[in-house]
């Protein structure tokens, strides 16, 4: 089943939204979702339409401690400010795209993260989520549909809100996944700023460990 | 703009930048139909009060990523509710209390209706539902405000798998297909 088939999508976000795409099935579409523009339209056109039904709910005050305990939450020092997108710095010296991010609801225990790097075009290039199913702690890098560049790799930074980039690795070309390990240092930074960028570097990755081709692109992760 | 969506917008756009007091204001104004839907779907007060937190929690961090082809701001944070609880009855692996879905059917199926303006979106979705089937219509509404699976729709309804499928499928087909005449 090819991801662009449009019909077929249309009645897909249907139940997506209705709530009946459900297991694998809505995985799939979701990452779908992330991965097409077209697909995440389809999807809000059913949420409008299904709009009017929201009329018929009860409305119920929930009780103040609910709101004591949003409120304890985001006043945390930096809660914020990790919602904000990582400051574009003169650093980068190619085209930026900050990548459309699908805000994607999950359950509210585990913290994940997702990000998709996209081009100028607005589609999508590697497609990023962090894999805590196992306890360890990897991020995976699918690419989408990368063209290869001759004699060169595409390398991964993470940022952090101070200080040098971290490299996580080297990106795959064309179609294929990877899964880069994360150092405990290397997660809370992405914690933290949410924030990496990916440079064209020589065959191998960076000789120096840090950037030394252009930036060309960046994405902030979401919480999913 | 309503003069009602566009505080909504504002509150929305200055939740984005970090704004304490409008993030305030705007759960004030919208946490109870928030609370009201996730009471309805999850059924149990612990779970709605949790769920509540965390899509607030999820608006505070994304109110940046509100666009208008979401919908309004509050079209949009239901639907984040809407999946949040969705989730959580998933997680619960089919154990969904059927009981007050057969009460429910027994009343008539169908749901009470809000005495708010009635728009032209509302409108055209009540006509395109009024023309469904029963059983396409009660599927469907099932699904979205209760958040059943077909499964679940099959065993409550005594019907076969394959037929509440199949009623979904072409209910909201009809709808689609209506919606745009």
């Amino acid at each position: 089943m090819k991801p662009d088939h449009y019909e077929r999508n249309h009645a897909l976000a249907a139940e997506y939204v209705l709530g009946t795409l459900s297991g694998g099935a809505r995985r799939r579409f979701e990452t779908w979702m992330l991965e097409s523009p077209r697909v995440r339209r389809q999807v809000w056109y059913w949420e409008r339409r299904f709009q009017p039904l929201n009329g018929a709910i009860a409305e119920r005050r929930p009780p103040p401690v609910v709101w004591r305990r949003i409120h304890a939450r985001v006043r945390r020092p930096g809660a914020a400010a990790s919602a904000r997108w990582w400051p574009i710095g003169s650093v980068l010296a190619a085209s930026l795209l900050v990548a459309l991010v699908m805000l994607w609801p999950s359950p509210p225990v585990s913290q994940q993260f997702v990000g998709v790097v996209q081009n100028s075009q607005a589609e999508p290039l590697w497609v990023l989520r962090t894999l805590t199913d196992d306890g360890r702690r990897r991020l995976s890098l699918q690419g989408v549909n990368v063209e290869a560049v001759d004699g060169k790799d595409f390398e991964l930074w993470l940022l952090p809100r101070s200080g040098a980039a971290i490299s996580v690795g080297l990106l795959p070309a064309g179609g294929g996944q990877r899964t880069a390990s994360l150092s405990e240092r290397q997660l809370e930074v992405l914690r933290r700023s949410r924030a990496l960028a990916v440079s064209l570097e020589p065959a191998g990755g960076s000789p120096t460990g840090q950037p030394t081709g252009p930036v060309l692109y960046q994405v902030r992760m979401v919480t999913l | 703009m309503s003069e009602r969506l566009s505080e909504m917008v504002k509150l929305m756009a200055y939740t984005s930048r970090g704004d304490l007091a409008s993030f305030e204001r705007l759960y004030s104004v919208t946490s109870p139909r928030l609370y009201g839907l996730c009471l309805r779907m999850l059924g149990n007060r612990d779970e709605a009060q949790d769920v509540l937190q965390e899509i607030y929690i999820k608006v505070w961090h994304h109110a940046g990523e509100y666009h208008p082809e979401r919908g309004s701001p509050v079209t949009w944070m239901i639907s984040i509710g809407r999946y949040a609880c969705l989730d959580v009855l998933r997680q619960r692996r089919g154990h969904q209390d059927v009981d007050d879905l057969k009460e429910w059917l027994r009343s008539d199926g169908v749901e009470p209706q809000q005495a708010a303006l009635a728009s032209a979106d509302k409108e055209s979705l009540d006509r395109c539902l009024r023309e469904l089937s029963d059983p396409h219509r009660a599927s469907i509404q099932m699904a979205y405000f209760h958040g059943l699976t077909h499964g679940q729709m099959a065993r409550t309804l005594g019907k076969p798998l394959g037929t509440v499928k199949s009623w979904v499928r072409r209910g909201l087909d009809f709808l689609r297909r209506c919606l745009e005449r």
